[in-house]
């Protein structure tokens, strides 16, 4: 009974990992609030406002993205365009990028100087508060997206062929069949959206100008003027809302709704409609490309906006600045954080989907208790308990800082892979004389391999793209690449910045594919 | 049969689940070669005792002895018997010689002959076409038969099966009952077989054991327990199903 051993001592273990380096750390940052101090942020004239300015923007973004988001999936669902999976990939493409670099694109398209403000002469300016719907939509929009797409492509067409026949038209199909079958995913949808836009400092400290949020409000006071305390202030203001959407969502959250059986759609011909579903991707593609084709653009010009002649140069000026390094540590740390996560999430998921018990439950909701928790706030909980510590001010604080920021949506993934395989697995091990870890290693990895590398890619990309957690923990030295990008934005390094932004896109593509070659080696064979 | 050895003997077999009691001291013996099926609605306790009798669970009390020596505590592949479960429980990433060599990979002794051992026993169940298929290429039947034939490699003196056929259909249950009682005929082997169908264990067993709310009612022929069952829940239980089929058989004689 040696295996019943080892899982008591992994679960104790992953248990005490949660408590360190999540749980203690959120309630030293909550204590902080007893510090008389803390409250002057509350009555400060910018705070009222930014909260106003947050919330508004949140909805409004949130609304948006989710009718994009709708009418996407409608089209890939619903017509016979060509090139859907191309498409598909291309409204993922935000998610590659750090915030702050949608941003930037956005400003270059339709700055003051924008190409597009020149190119149409137009005279309002983008900087303000819907400059930042625009940007928080484009960094959300994908989100709602995957959540959307991936349950309406799945959808049984039965229900449609029988309201066809009864003569239903088609809108009250819609509101009566499509809507009420997305109501799920649409909540989803709306509650992560909703969480990323009101916690997101990279668009609004971007193209906000004077208009401030509460995270850009939160990024000031701790990067600017070192005020740790009104900064924990409104890290307790952020969790309010991310709490509410957590309970809301993940707590209601009905399990098992798949095995059902299905009919494939055959989706008839007709030409207007298809033409209708090609306007309404290709315009969200421009919305999409435009301002990621523009930084990758300026990336390469002598002097923006003035000389926009072509240039390597830029390459040669990011080297000097030492963007190699930062590469270099925006790697390592992707890739610890990848390996390490990965490793953690799929035990804990071993652990709750497969051994059980009572510590198996309180550690479910530690793991998914990390989805409420918005990475700026986790990170400066980081400095109030680590400050002092040997782990502070090295990289490992931002592995690990990562590590949980992005932990619930790997283990959510192992804990429905893991809880779909048969639970018997195990007991049929046992009796030829094959302990747990045997099985597993045998049995249940090979089973869930496909889901090992997609943990290990989401992973991955948000490292390279984070700008959240990592912001109030970083050194000069160790900083990560995306963080880069609001340094060189602020020395007028506006080319590097942008050639910044693009090589997170480059790499996060390069790795995407290479991944993607080996899902299909390794999954070849395994249904899904 | 009923005058041959003893092969299982259990002994005031207790099982509490948080804080509810699942097992109210069980006392029954299986003797050699005998087919025995425990009967009873979900939640009687049924799968509780063949998990404690596999070793997969641990009993609060009681004893479990296999010829005579206390299994209790051994750990479940020192028991000299094997497990069929309802949803099969194939290694899907195996092909299907790879699922019944996986169970002889752990045996010193018959781990280099595992090959011919797993096509022995593969052949013997009619999956000669299917030994290098993967799993998710056979119907539900051959599956069964798969996890059957992993079992049966590895020689084990007592076969459990945890309602084996109910995710099969009506055909399928039919040919696999006539298997089974010919693979017991053919080994001789001890068979513990779950189920809540009443007809199945009528059709199958030497004896039945008709369990309810964690206690034995019945332990007798299926004929016995048909002319005399032991109280109003066996009658109740067994004869229901029975009542139906003579109602619906005597309506149709009226016609």
């Amino acid at each position: 009974m040696g295996a019943t051993k080892g899982i008591n001592l992994t679960r104790l273990a992953l248990v005490l990992f949660f408590l360190v380096a999540a749980v203690l750390p959120l309630l030293g940052l909550l204590a902080n609030l007893a510090n008389p101090e803390a409250w002057e942020v509350f009555r400060s004239p910018q705070f009222i406002p930014a909260c106003l300015n947050s919330a508004a923007i949140a909805c409004i973004s949130m609304l948006l993205s989710l009718a994009i988001a709708l009418a996407v999936s409608w089209v890939f669902c619903r017509t016979n365009i060509r090139g859907k999976k191309l498409f598909a990939a291309l409204m993922t493409l935000p998610m590659l990028i750090p915030s702050l670099g949608l941003g930037m694109g956005l400003i270059f398209l339709l700055g003051s100087n924008g190409i597009l403000t020149n190119l149409l002469g137009l005279s309002t300016s983008i900087y303000g508060f819907w400059g930042i719907v625009m940007g928080a939509v484009l960094y959300a929009f994908p989100s709602a997206f995957l959540l959307v797409y991936d349950v309406l492509k799945n959808e049984d067409s039965s229900p449609y062929e029988a309201a066809d026949v009864l003569g239903i038209p088609r809108l009250r199909q819609f509101t009566g069949i499509t809507l009420p079958y997305l109501r799920k995913p649409l909540i989803s949808a709306a509650f992560a959206t909703f969480t990323l836009v009101v916690t997101d400092y990279g668009v609004p400290l971007m193209v906000g100008g004077k208009t401030i949020t509460l995270p850009v409000l939160m990024y000031q006071e701790v990067i600017g003027l070192l005020n740790f305390n009104a900064g924990a202030s409104i890290g307790f203001i952020l969790l309010i809302p991310a709490v509410v959407a957590f309970l809301v969502d993940v707590l209601s959250q009905e399990r098992g709704r798949l095995g059902f059986v299905r009919r494939e759609r055959v989706i008839r011909a007709n030409v207007r409609r298809d033409a209708a579903g090609y306007v309404v991707v290709g315009l969200v593609s421009l919305a999409i490309l435009l301002p990621i084709c523009v930084f990758a653009l300026v990336a390469f010009v002598v002097k923006y906006p003035i000389d926009l002649s072509f240039t390597l140069g830029n390459i040669d000026r990011c080297l000097n600045l030492n963007v190699g390094a930062y590469w270099v540590n925006s790697l390592v740390i992707a890739l610890a954080v990848a390996l390490v996560g990965t490793t953690l999430a799929y035990l804990a998921g071993y652990v709750t989907a497969r051994v059980g018990g009572r510590t198996a439950r309180l550690l479910h909701l530690a793991c998914i208790i990390t989805l409420a928790v918005p990475g700026i706030v986790l990170g400066l909980a980081y400095v109030f308990s680590f400050k002092g510590t040997p782990l502070y001010g090295t990289i490992g604080i931002l592995i690990l800082v990562n590590i949980i920021h992005f932990f619930a949506s790997p283990y959510l993934l192992a804990y429905n892979a893991l809880g779909k395989l048969n639970e018997n697995l195990e007991a049929v091990g046992a009796t030829m004389g094959a302990g747990r870890w045997r099985v597993l290693r045998d049995v249940i990895i090979p089973q869930t391999s496909g889901t090992i590398l997609e943990m290990f890619s989401f992973f991955f990309v948000n490292c390279m793209v984070t700008i959240s957690a990592v912001a109030f923990l970083a050194t000069t030295i160790d900083m990560p690449l995306a963080l880069l990008i609001t340094d060189f934005d602020a020395q007028r390094l506006t080319e590097c910045a942008a050639l910044v932004s693009l090589l997170i896109l480059v790499t996060n593509i390069v790795f995407k594919v290479v991944f993607a070659g080996a899902r299909r080696l390794l999954t070849r064979g395994i249904p899904a | 049969m009923a005058e041959s050895a003893v092969k299982l003997s259990v002994r005031g077999l207790m099982k509490t689940f948080e804080g509810k009691e699942i097992l109210h001291g069980l006392d029954f013996d299986v003797f050699q070669g005998e087919f025995l099926s425990i009967l009873g609605p979900s939640g009687c306790g049924k799968t509780t005792t063949l998990r404690i009798l596999m070793g997969l669970l641990a009993p609060d009390a009681g004893s479990v002895t296999l010829d005579g020596r206390d299994i209790t505590t051994a750990a479940p592949d020192q028991r000299s018997m094997g497990i069929v479960f309802q949803n099969y429980a194939l290694f899907e990433n195996m092909s299907v010689r790879g699922n019944v060599e996986y169970a002889l990979k752990f045996d010193k002794d018959r781990k280099g002959r595992r090959r011919e051992l797993a096509e022995e026993a593969l052949v013997q169940l009619g999956l000669a076409d299917q030994i290098d298929k993967s799993v998710h290429e056979l119907s539900g039947g051959q599956q069964q038969r798969v996890s059957i034939a992993r079992t049966l490699v590895m020689e084990p003196e007592v076969i459990l099966f945890d309602e084996p056929m109910s995710a099969l259909d009506v055909e399928t249950r039919l040919s696999m009952r006539a298997e089974l009682n010919d693979i017991q005929e053919r080994l001789g082997t001890t068979m513990i077989y779950i189920t809540h169908d009443q007809e199945e264990a009528f059709a199958l067993s030497d004896r039945i054991m008709v369990m309810g709310g964690g206690t034995i009612h019945q332990l007798a022929a299926p004929d016995q327990i048909i002319a005399a069952p032991a109280d109003e829940y066996v009658a109740d239980f067994v004869n229901k199903n029975l009542r139906i089929k003579m109602d619906s058989l005597a309506r149709f004689m009226d016609r």
